[in-house]
């Protein structure tokens, strides 16, 4: 049966929002299509870095366009998103590193609360407004997500190894080396080709390569709510 | 004619192959009674009645040049960041197949969106739009074509002529209709419908604005139609391809539409 099952990876960050809108989207077509959701915590600084790419926030009218855009995709998309008062700052000054170290700490060690622990993050950066630097902030998250105080603590030490720092490191070269110049990138692997994809508004193409059925971005059969 | 109270207006340029889908699909879309400005085509009834209306929204169609909102905007074009061009190239043939829209990535890429550009063909579609704009949708279509199927210049005069008197124009009117292109006239509708799509919010194209009542809301890329369907509360009658419209509307024909000739051939006749 595994072997019917087509790997998708998602390279995101979560000081993406867009990146957010993806992921809970694939969350909930990862129980209705075949496929075996890898999800891949990236650095999207070091994507930009990388490719020479800008951070759309940079250019004022993409910044606006942002705001007014995602505001549609929060209703489209049913997640709840909330842009940040100091939105530039978030997203520019203040940045991800920590985080995403944490999370790749989780995907190396309790691969299984992963899902739970980005989304926590996500909640509050992209939905409460909160601060996800701080080592106590990422404490709350991942105790919200359901890790105990000792496992979250014990995580959040390993960050500042160079076991995690080198492996977030590969994971975004990866993501480099697959052509992405941005966040969400999904890799969808049908029929021993890889094809790669940029952005949340992908997805139907997405469905189509796999062969599998569209049903927008809240699938009905799917009834559990964030 | 129809005073629909739902409006779309659709800026876009050639040279962009998004513009090029974005336009296929908003079209399938909208009312066929109001193309290329705001009245009845002269085609006649037969063209009228051979497509369902799918939304009842009026489609404005704008000829925009799209690097004067790079310009304007401070944007950077995609196809000067490496992995940005080579993602374009692969996507692309995705997006192809998927619309059933035949595009074709031209073999000097960088050379025709960067040093050849769209100013002349752009300029005659703008005299298009103030002298037959019913005809704008056939002749845009003819130039996307020509750089976008079949990676032909559209620089020129004669390619422009070609592909005028290809969507049906005399040799006489794209003659008259070419010269107008260094009038101010034309000059400055162009640069009025750049402006105009500036100061909606756009940097790059293509653009959607659709008008709800006193309000108007902007969308930006091809692939925001499924949310603009969601908008309009119209994602039941979204048409995504050529082949799920005309299976709707014109059952007898062939099912899957993939050349050039056959997408032409499928609206002209």
């Amino acid at each position: 049966m595994a072997s019917l099952l087509r790997k998708v990876e998602l390279f995101y960050d979560v000081l993406s929002p867009y990146s957010w809108l993806c992921f809970e989207v694939l969350c909930r077509y990862q129980k209705i299509w075949k496929i075996n959701l890898h999800l891949r915590p990236t650095y999207i600084a070091g994507i930009m870095k990388s490719s020479g790419n800008k951070p759309p926030a940079l250019l004022p009218l993409k910044g606006k366009y942002m705001l007014m855009d995602l505001e549609y995709l929060r209703e489209f998309y049913q997640v709840p998103i909330q842009v940040p008062k100091d939105f530039f700052s978030v997203i520019l000054e203040k940045g991800s590193i920590t985080a995403m170290r944490f999370l790749t700490a989780i995907n190396m060690e309790n691969p299984e609360m992963l899902e739970k622990a980005s989304r926590e993050l996500w909640m509050r950066v992209w939905s409460r407004n909160e601060d996800i630097t701080e080592p106590q902030s990422i404490l709350a998250a991942a105790k919200k997500a359901g890790l105990s105080e000792e496992q979250a603590k014990g995580l959040l030490e390993k960050c500042s190894t160079d076991k995690v720092k080198n492996s977030l490191k590969e994971t975004t070269d990866v993501a480099f080396n697959y052509g992405a110049f941005g966040l969400p990138t999904v890799v969808v692997h049908v029929d021993n080709k890889s094809h790669m994809l940029f952005g949340s508004d992908r997805m139907e193409l997405l469905a189509h390569l796999l062969g599998e059925q569209w049903m927008g971005p809240v699938p009905s059969t799917v009834t559990s709510k964030l | 004619m129809l005073n629909l109270p739902r409006k779309l207006e659709l800026f876009y340029d050639v040279l962009s192959p998004y513009s090029c889908l974005g336009f296929e699909v908003t079209l399938l879309s909208c009312s066929q009674e109001i193309k290329g400005g705001w009245d009845c085509p002269s085609d006649g009834s037969e063209v009228l009645c051979r497509y369902q209306n799918i939304w009842n929204i009026s489609l404005k169609l704008c000829p925009t040049f799209l690097v004067g909102i790079i310009k304007d905007s401070g944007n950077l074009r995609p196809v000067l960041v490496p992995q940005k061009q080579k993602y374009l190239r692969d996507e692309l043939q995705h997006l192809a197949e998927f619309y059933q829209v035949p595009l074709v990535i031209p073999r000097d890429l960088r050379g025709v969106i960067i040093d050849e550009g769209s100013l002349n063909a752009m300029r005659f579609l703008s005299s298009v739009e103030l002298e037959k704009p019913e005809m704008l949708e056939k002749v845009s279509r003819e130039l996307w074509v020509r750089i976008w199927s079949q990676d032909e210049d559209i620089t020129e005069p004669q390619s422009i002529q070609t592909a005028a008197e290809k969507a049906g124009l005399s040799e006489e009117q794209a003659k008259g209709l070419l010269e107008k292109c260094s009038t101010e006239e034309v000059k400055k509708k162009l640069r009025e419908n750049t402006d105009t799509a500036f100061r909606y919010g756009a940097f790059g194209l293509p653009t959607i604005v659709y008008h709800l009542h006193d309000k108007s809301h902007m969308l930006f890329g091809s692939d925001r139609m499924e949310l603009l369907a969601h908008l309009l509360g119209e994602l039941e009658t979204l048409c995504l391809t050529v082949v799920k419209t005309f299976l709707v509307s014109q059952p007898c024909l062939p099912a899957r539409i993939t050349t050039e000739e056959e997408i032409r051939g499928s609206r002209y006749s």
